[in-house]
């Protein structure tokens, strides 16, 4: 019974261990040695409609060989620091499982040693806010093992924004409008019936 | 002076014995009318037709407040809100519900409750279709703060219940309408991910998706109003415009009642536990569905049907708070009410603070449903010692409770989950903590003439009771005494 208890008792804990050995990846164990540009025309972007082009490779200043385990790489939209101020739904953790910076997937291409290049044209759910752009190395087991960004490791120089399309229509504000009108006017239309009715009960 | 029985919430003007018509009751009643059995399941008018009218209006109107939370993921990232703006706007929508239910009691004594409450519900139907043109945080706060005044028709609802109901029965009623009404907060977090889901599905791209749902609280709000003034009357005999000048009482003067209410210390208390019963309620529905999707990652519908348990079990939750509270009336009388209202708030705020310190969603589920078993009984524990407070000034010590419970919502929230200063399940925890505090000053409610929690009473004789606290109705020898001491 004992035994039986101490057995449960280390498989617990011993999986405790492995989730901390296995699942959880930092960010701060991240190699910066990919090499991001994203360019896209002047002024605030809009979602839907403007193009982003990201470039990304390797940085050639590290030995060759770092990138042996690279096996796909993720291009993915991030907030800056500007946009997570007061969002914690935004927030950025050093525990890659658990961080919400990035949360738009740009594009995901096996890795090769040449840069690439893709145009993005901004999905319609991006909501207003400023953005950089980070890509993930990923290696067999789908784990980031490097990182790259088109913004300082401060995240402040080569931001952008971008602008959300509204969802308001003018069809929809006319129908609010005319159900509104309807709601009121059966209130005091039935004020008036409700009088008339009086009236006509005295008579 | 006419018989008058005591009615659990403000009291309607009593009728002319020459009625202008004779009404065809089919529940047995009692001298006014009023009846005295309670059957949910039925719809026979006047009666438990208006308690189905009465139950479904406030039901529309807990929808529409709380139609807003479920959305609240998809609508910040929308209009670029911060947590500041969301907790602002949480705390917007019961800010207008604190004045509206001090100022409803008054206005039902004017118009009547079927007038007054389908009014309001008229009136805030284009407010919550406005969620659809909100376009910056700030539209957002004051949406939300418009939207919250449809909350008062809670006190019309209760004082319609005590106008149709007799005594022995007014506290069951006033428990189920309540009870089944704040179930509406429930259906929403179910039913607003899914009806966004729905319209999404449609190709309709999110940002115009959450506005233009919309339309269906609105909708259901308008329909039970315009039901209500269809098919309600204010009276079991007919509505206050049928009878001229009603009341055969000497006519009481507004000023004397309002300050004998305010000055009544248990009103306070009343209203302080029951901001932390009801208060604590309201914002749990606010925050429990981001709470969940946020912190254990379900996606948006499972969030919102979590959050929708919470609510559901006011079906029954609430209903045996106040029958719980007229069973240990009846063995142990105030003395029983007062610390079966104490221990039950107690308990819900261990499982508050226990809530807060799980990591596990199973686990979280569980004791948040508990929970919410606790603190919705706890609401209908408030509200059966309200009645006996004061006799006089019921209308103003049951608005003064009804705002308590929400300005309980809009202290909480303020201190807790506005901002980043603390995670959300600290908040929690902290939140179960200030509903042990504050249910402590129960033990200070002391009548003379019945006793309080600790000191038994000071009148052995209830005709040397202080009049203003006289109240008829149910003693602990279970015999119904009909007084006057007016």
């Amino acid at each position: 019974m004992a035994a039986r208890g101490l057995v449960l008792a280390s498989i617990l804990v011993f999986s405790c261990f492995a989730q901390s050995c296995f699942g959880m990846i930092s960010f701060s164990s991240l190699q910066r040695t990919l090499v991001v540009t994203a360019s896209h025309r002047q002024g605030i972007l809009k979602a839907g409609e403007d193009k982003i082009t990201v470039t990304w490779g390797l940085n050639q200043s590290f030995p060759a060989g770092v990138d042996s385990a690279y096996k796909t790489i993720k291009i993915k939209l991030c907030y800056a620091p500007i946009s997570q101020v007061d969002r914690a739904w935004r927030k950025t953790v050093d525990n890659l499982s658990k961080d919400k910076t990035c949360q738009f997937k740009i594009v995901a291409r096996p890795y090769s040693n040449a840069n690439q290049t893709f145009e993005w044209t901004i999905e319609r759910d991006v909501p207003t806010a400023t953005f950089f752009v980070r890509a993930y190395a990923l290696d067999a087991q789908e784990h980031e093992v490097a990182y790259g960004q088109n913004t300082d490791a401060k995240k402040t120089t080569n931001l952008f924004e971008i602008q959300a399309i509204s969802g308001r229509h003018v069809s929809l504000d006319i129908a609010s409008v005319c159900f509104s009108a309807f709601s009121v006017v059966s209130l005091f239309g039935f004020f008036f019936a409700e009088k008339r009715k009086g009236r006509k009960s005295q008579q | 002076m006419p018989n008058t029985n005591f009615p659990a919430k403000p009291e309607p003007p009593t009728m002319e014995p020459s009625s202008p018509r004779k009404p065809t009751l089919c529940l047995p009643v009692d001298s006014e009318n009023k009846a005295n059995e309670f059957h949910p399941l039925s719809s026979s008018p006047p009666h438990m037709l208006c308690f189905h009218l009465a139950w479904l209006c406030l039901f529309s109107c807990f929808i529409s407040t709380f139609s807003i939370p479920p959305l609240v993921p998809i609508i910040r990232k929308d209009l670029n809100l911060s947590a500041a703006d969301v907790g602002t706007a949480g705390i917007a929508a019961f800010i207008g519900a604190i004045f509206s239910r001090l100022a409803m009691g008054p206005v039902c004594d004017l118009v009547g409750p079927r007038i007054a409450s389908a009014t309001l519900s008229l009136l805030t139907a284009p407010f919550v279709l406005a969620t659809a043109f909100v376009s910056s945080p700030n539209s957002f706060i004051l949406v939300r703060f418009l939207v919250g005044f449809c909350l008062a028709n809670f006190v019309a609802n209760q004082f319609w219940m005590s106008s149709m109901f007799s005594s022995s029965v007014v506290g069951l009623a006033n428990g189920v309408a309540a009870g089944w009404a704040n179930m509406g907060a429930g259906l929403a977090q179910l039913v607003m991910p899914l009806l966004y889901s729905l319209v999404k599905s449609f190709n309709v791209p999110e940002n115009t998706a959450w506005r233009v749902i919309f339309v269906v609280p609105a909708a259901f709000q308008a329909l039970t109003a315009i039901l209500v003034l269809v098919y309600g009357q204010d009276l079991p005999c007919g509505n206050y415009g049928d009878f001229k000048k009603i009341s055969s009482r000497p006519k009481e003067n507004f000023i004397k009642v309002f300050f004998h209410g305010v000055l009544n210390y248990r009103g306070w208390i009343l209203g302080l536990t029951y901001g932390y019963c009801f208060g604590v309620e309201m914002t749990m529905d606010n925050v429990i569905s981001q709470y969940f999707y946020y912190r254990f990652g379900v996606n948006l519908e499972v969030a919102g049907t979590i959050a929708a348990c919470f609510a559901f079990t006011n079906w029954f939750a609430r209903p045996m708070g106040g029958v719980f509270s007229d069973q240990m009336a009846k063995r142990f009388g105030i003395r029983g009410r007062l610390w079966s209202l104490w221990a039950v708030q107690t308990v819900a705020g261990l499982l508050c603070a226990l809530l807060g310190r799980l990591d596990s969603l199973g686990g979280s589920v569980a004791v948040m449903c508990i929970f919410s078993v606790f603190v919705q009984a706890s609401s209908g524990l408030t509200f059966g010692v309200v009645p006996f407070v004061s006799r006089r000034s019921l209308g103003v010590i049951s608005g003064m409770t009804g705002s308590g419970g929400t300005l309980g919502a809009v202290v909480t929230q303020t201190l807790l989950f506005s901002g980043d200063k603390f995670s959300t399940q600290t908040s929690i925890s902290l939140m179960g903590l200030m509903m042990i505090v504050c249910t402590l000053p129960v033990s200070l409610i002391y009548f003379p003439q019945w006793g309080g929690m600790f000191c038994g009473p000071k009148f052995s004789d209830e005709s040397s009771a202080d009049e203003d606290y006289h109240l008829l109705g149910i003693r602990s020898d279970d015999e119904e005494h009909n007084q006057d001491y007016i």
